[in-house]
């Protein structure tokens, strides 16, 4: 591809607050890209560490298009045209952290042969770009199950470096003396300067010296040799020498949205169509004190293991930050121009975990989120929960054939996932129950499905929603939160009778006294 | 190998001509000893594959024989132990042994002068460069990355791009003679060149920047500004003054040019690519071909590089520019503030850790915290001995020991006086710092040999008998034939120990020259397991044999006896090849035949209980071969 860059465009465009240079829109500005018709689709994905906190991440009791977004997804609600919501992903059973690693991009657990599909997809997708791919994460490597640390694999299946250096990918991307013709240039007229020096050295040197100066200047005939062989062609059309180098991250949170400015930038400028971004290990053991919370993300993440109010709250706002990170991400790839729509519009992004449940290690309800309409690969703006468990390998394998790749099966899985299109699917159904309210005194009996606050600020606020009517507001203290283990019911119908009031219309109950699910099962064996 | 390595002819030979005052009636080589050697070792030791691949007909003269000072440093060692000719072969008689030694003392020895070698310019090892730039510009250039416990991240820029460098024929990573710059290392060289500078002039190293500028405004510099860090860095990135006409031509390039910022750095970068910052050395002038002490600056960066493996600090500049490092006053109240800085742990974390490969401890547990445990305890025990003025044969018998809560179970006698460690809430896994303990109640423990992670590190008799004899004793074991074998499992009816089939698999005498040495050392150590516990002995059967007959003929039962035996009758040797260790790390290259009488100048002061780390470390830097340097001339 060739761009033609008009310099004034550099005043135009949006950018990030960390790369403030205005930039261009430099697919309106190429010629040929006029001609073309479409631009390319691009492959993005971002692993979300220790799974997720169902009660407040699961849409329940939702249609295709008429649902109502989790607590959890508030961050990013405002993309849900852009969203296709996957629920009732993933299989049966139990998962460790290493093998959900596995599971997100290679369908299955126990695929431990063959190139996950980000690898497949840039093999596709990534000869014309300065880089076949880029895959990067936060945090370093453990060592103890080094699975934990890797969501892309090569064709052996061995896991593929990682980088977690926001100012070494730009480097990479953007100062490389291989692209950038400024950087050729100042490497050619440093050559000359050192050149010079160590001949005037060698005038003086003795013999030891002088042998040491001979390699050093053999040294710099080969950089020499190496820059004049470098063809023309191999210099980025685009100058990328206004472009500002991020500063120092400060904090995980500044270290990530640099990361992300610079994934928005990669794929505007075709460096490469396909990356992934891990936010952290698959048990990530991170502390997010900037957040303000001072114990590790997987002892939190077993939120019913070490439940107090306070560990709950902790993980809460570590969950909500992972989603505004999703949010940053799409709306920086909103933010740029391409083709005739948004970068967004010829992205696909894949957002989630390998693993559902983070106490119980669920392989259920594993959160998968596509944004982006893929070139038209994706219908968005939906929720489809299926009627049941899919495996991701039948996901992956619709999304290897959406870029082209023809295969027949995936990791096991030789039907594609239906719907992403807006194919039909089977959808999942619920069992019908009724639901109402009694207020006898202070005595409240209220019928219906359970979930928490929209505001997970408040996460001792829990509703019982009634149809055609306000939700009961539920507020109670830890022990019976914990006595009668509301988290476990959000998202299924209970009867649930407390002590409470009733003002304006509504109800309000702030001692729970007795707790039944409709449907009698046993805990352990319900959604959630 | 040491029989391997040894240099076919070296050039400098005719320089040490015989000390002809001392000795008309001693052997000669030609006379007497060629004769000796044809009668007694050609015959094993000539043709296509001479054992040892020593060739005993190659030396034909006395100055082959001088040549290889090395195979006859060995020779007398071999001849000396009873261990050649082998016992099956004609054994010289005792007059001719007697012959034999009188040559090698009075002929060959003091032949040999003291002498300080020629001067190399030598480049940067990794670990030096990440030092330097961190002193050049006050910050670690490192990778932005989030570090949670149990992870595992090179944070060094620096370390993580350059490549390792290999060790020289030193044995240590800071002889780099063998190692030519290569255009990878020269374009990261420029990377990290760039990433410095970058990072030196943003926002975020303010505080840096206006510690030579003063006060920045508006985060930009002025033409003034630019060149007070002219003036500071040109001197210290070429570790000595640079010349006024230097300095002022780059003020005008900065001066005169549209973007001055980017003139600065581009000069500031290319004296960074410069051969005299790259190499150490570089700018070292004067009369060639002579014997003579090195200026002021080379002593300090020399020092420098030693003690701290980084550039020299204000006041070592600053002392070398008066004139008065050379003082021995002055240079021991400097070695003791290096010792007291953070800086000076690069002892520990490279000199002691390639001298007794301690980065092979632990290197296989997966676990970081528990395994940063075993790694540090050596680590912290030979930066302890370093730094806190300990006496050299502490290395084997130093009674304290570095433990915290995944090591404590391997001092059950002492662990008390641990301070208990709590982790905070939500904390699941962490690392911990170890603590000094005193050893008073675990007699088993105590010296390096000792510490469980090198005792892991050397699993079984032959490892760790071994690498004693080669990291602790400085003897030096040649290659073992390719067709050893396994040791045979008893046969039915057979109720042998592993020591005894052991003992019986190696009684060939081709294997017991090296396992005569070998064997009781590693086996003085059989009373801990792989894992570096200490067991009980056990009476009857299951008694662990742990003693053993070194080839001196003295006798130990157990570990403790030999370890006595290793801090008295055996001191000199293991002082002996502390000193060489050191001093070979101190001059960043291997010892050499002329190297001897400086090393037995430092053993006759040191060979005692009381000297210390720091007293040897005085002499290394008072010696003639740190002191002193010949250039050679252009056209030698």
């Amino acid at each position: 591809m060739s761009w033609n860059i008009d310099r004034r465009t550099f005043l135009r465009g949006t950018a990030g607050a960390l790369l403030p240079l205005p930039m261009l829109n430099l697919m309106q500005a190429s010629e040929r890209s006029k001609k073309q018709s479409k631009p390319p689709v691009r492959f993005v994905t971002l692993f979300k560490p220790n799974g997720v906190h169902p009660p407040s991440w699961n849409i329940n009791g939702g249609s295709e298009h008429d649902f109502r977004m989790s607590p959890q997804m508030k961050p990013f609600e405002k993309h849900k045209d852009d969203l296709l919501i996957l629920d009732q992903m993933g299989d049966f059973g139990f998962s460790s952290h290493a093998s959900s690693t596995r599971r997100f991009l290679s369908g299955h657990h126990t695929n431990g042969r063959s190139a996950s599909i980000d690898q497949l997809i840039a093999d596709k997708i990534g000869a014309d770009t300065a880089h076949r791919s880029i895959e990067l994460t936060t945090e370093g490597l453990f060592p103890n199950q080094i699975g934990c640390s890797y969501i892309s694999y090569d064709r052996k299946g061995n896991p593929i470096p990682r980088e977690t250096d926001p100012q070494l990918i730009f480097d990479r991307l953007f100062r490389s003396p291989l692209s950038d013709a400024t950087k050729r240039q100042e490497m050619s007229s440093l050559l000359d300067r050192v050149r010079e020096d160590a001949k005037s050295l060698s005038l003086k040197a003795g013999l030891e010296d002088r042998r040491t100066l001979d390699e050093y200047l053999s040294v710099v005939r080969a950089t020499e040799k190496r820059l004049d062989n470098l063809n023309q062609a191999s210099l980025s059309k685009v100058d990328f020498s206004k472009l500002k180098r991020p500063d120092t991250s400060v904090n995980l949170n500044d270290q990530v949205e640099t990361m992300l400015d610079l994934i928005g930038l990669a794929l505007w400028t075709d460096s490469t169509r396909c990356i992934t971004y891990m936010l952290g290990n698959s048990n990530s053991r991170m502390i997010f004190d900037f957040l303000g919370v001072k114990e590790q993300h997987h002892y939190l993440s077993h939120f019913f293991r070490n439940s107090s109010r306070h560990n709950l709250e902790g993980l809460l706002k570590i969950s909500l930050w992972h989603m505004e990170k999703f949010d940053y991400l799409l709306t920086k790839l909103k933010s740029y121009k391409d083709g005739n729509g948004s970068l967004l519009d010829h992205c696909v992004v894949l957002f989630g975990s390998g693993m559902g449940h983070s106490d119980n290690h669920t392989v259920t309800r594993i959160p998968v989120v596509l944004a982006g309409k893929g070139g038209g690969m994706l219908k968005t703006g939906r929720y489809l929960r299926y009627a049941e468990n899919q495996r991701l390998g039948g996901l992956h394998l619709s999304l290897l054939r959406g870029f082209g790749i023809d295969v027949d099966s995936y990791a096991k899985s030789s039907t594609p996932l239906p719907g992403l299109d807006g194919s039909p699917i089977k959808t999942y159904k619920e069992q019908p129950f009724e639901s109402w309210v009694k207020v006898q005194g202070k005595t409240i009996t209220v019928q219906g499905r359970l979930r928490m606050s929209d505001n997970l600020d408040e996460s001792r606020v829990f509703f019982v929603d009634v149809a055609g009517k306000p939700p009961v507001r539920v507020e109670v203290g830890f022990g019976d939160f914990h006595h009668f283990n509301l988290a476990y019911h959000c998202g299924t119908a209970v009867t649930m009778t407390g002590k409470g009031s009733q003002h304006d219309g509504k109800t309000r109950i702030t001692k729970v006294t007795e707790l039944k699910s409709v449907f009698g099962k046993k805990p352990g064996t319900l959604n959630g | 190998m040491y029989f391997a390595r040894f240099i076919t002819a070296a050039l400098w030979l005719c320089l040490w001509l015989l000390d002809s005052s001392a000795l008309a009636s001693a052997p000669t080589f030609e006379a007497d000893i060629k004769p000796l050697v044809a009668k007694y070792c050609v015959k094993c030791h000539s043709g296509k594959k001479p054992k040892g691949k020593i060739d005993f007909t190659k030396i034909a003269t006395a100055q082959d024989a001088a040549a290889q000072f090395e195979v006859w440093e060995s020779a007398i060692e071999l001849l000396g132990d009873d261990e050649m000719p082998p016992e099956d072969a004609k054994q010289p008689t005792k007059a001719e042994r007697a012959k034999f030694k009188t040559w090698y003392q009075e002929r060959l020895v003091r032949s040999v002068k003291a002498h300080p070698g020629y001067f190399k310019p030598r480049r940067l090892s990794a670990t030096e460069y990440r030092n330097t730039l961190r002193s050049l510009f006050g910050f670690d250039l490192e990778v932005a990355v989030v570090e949670a416990e149990q992870t595992v991240i090179e944070k060094s820029l620096v370390m993580k791009l350059l490549p390792l460098d290999p060790p020289g024929k030193s044995g240590f990573r800071n002889d780099t003679s063998g190692n030519p710059l290569t255009t990878v290392t020269w374009d990261q060289y420029a990377y990290l060149t760039d990433a410095a500078l970058e990072r030196f002039f943003s926002p975020s190293s303010k505080k840096q920047l206006e510690a030579i500028t003063g006060p920045v405004v508006d985060d930009s510099i002025t033409k003034s500004q630019a060149k007070k860090i002219l003036r500071s860095f040109l001197p210290r990135i070429y570790r000595r003054p640079v010349p006024e006409s230097d300095l002022s031509q780059a003020i005008t390039a900065v001066n005169s040019a549209d973007d001055f910022v980017a003139a600065l750095k581009i000069e500031l970068k290319a004296a960074m690519m410069s051969p005299r910052f790259i190499y150490r050395g570089m700018l070292m002038r004067g009369k060639s071909d002579v014997q003579r002490p090195v200026d002021d600056y080379e002593l300090a960066e020399r020092l420098s590089y030693f003690v701290w493996a980084d550039m020299p600090d204000a006041e070592l500049t600053q002392l070398a520019a008066e004139g008065k490092l050379g003082d021995s006053a002055t240079l021991e109240s400097q070695i003791d503030r290096m010792l007291a800085s953070a800086k000076a742990r690069s002892l520990a974390e490279d000199f002691a850790a390639q001298w007794l490969s301690l980065d092979e401890v632990a290197k296989n547990m997966r676990n970081p915290p528990q395994r940063i445990a075993f790694q540090s305890q050596p680590i912290d025990f030979m930066h302890h001995l370093f730094t806190a003025n300990r006496p050299l044969i502490g290395l084997i018998n130093g009674r304290f020991a570095f433990v915290n809560r995944y090591t404590q179970g391997f001092y059950s006698g002492d662990r008390r006086q641990l301070k208990p460690h709590k982790k905070p809430k939500g904390i699941e896994v962490q690392t911990v710092p170890n603590q000094l303990i005193t050893l008073n109640s675990t007699p088993e423990r105590g010296g390096v040999l000792t510490i469980p992670g090198v005792l892991q590190m050397n699993r079984g008799p032959v490892l760790r008998g071994v690498w004693m004899l080669e990291r602790i004793l400085g003897d030096h074991l040649p290659d073992p034939p390719m067709n050893v074998g396994q040791v045979p499992k008893n046969k039915r009816g057979q109720n042998l120990t592993f020591r005894q089939r052991f003992e019986l698999h190696r009684s060939k005498a081709t294997c017991a020259i090296c396992h005569d040495k070998i064997d009781p050392l590693g086996f003085g150590l059989a009373g801990y397991d792989g894992n570096g516990g200490f067991a009980k002995n056990r009476r009857g059967p299951n008694k662990i044999d742990t003693a053993g007959r070194l080839p001196s003929g003295e006798t130990f039962e157990n570990f403790q006896e030999l370890r006595q035996i290793l801090v008295t009758s055996q001191r000199e040797k293991v002082i002996r090849n502390i000193v060489r260790q050191m001093l070979s790390y101190a001059l960043c290259r291997k010892l050499k035949i002329y190297d001897r009488p400086t090393v037995d100048k430092i053993v006759e002061k040191v060979n005692n209980d009381k000297s210390t780390y720091r007293d040897l470390i005085i002499e290394i830097a008072n010696c003639l071969p740190f002191r002193q340097t010949v250039l050679r001339g252009k056209k030698s």
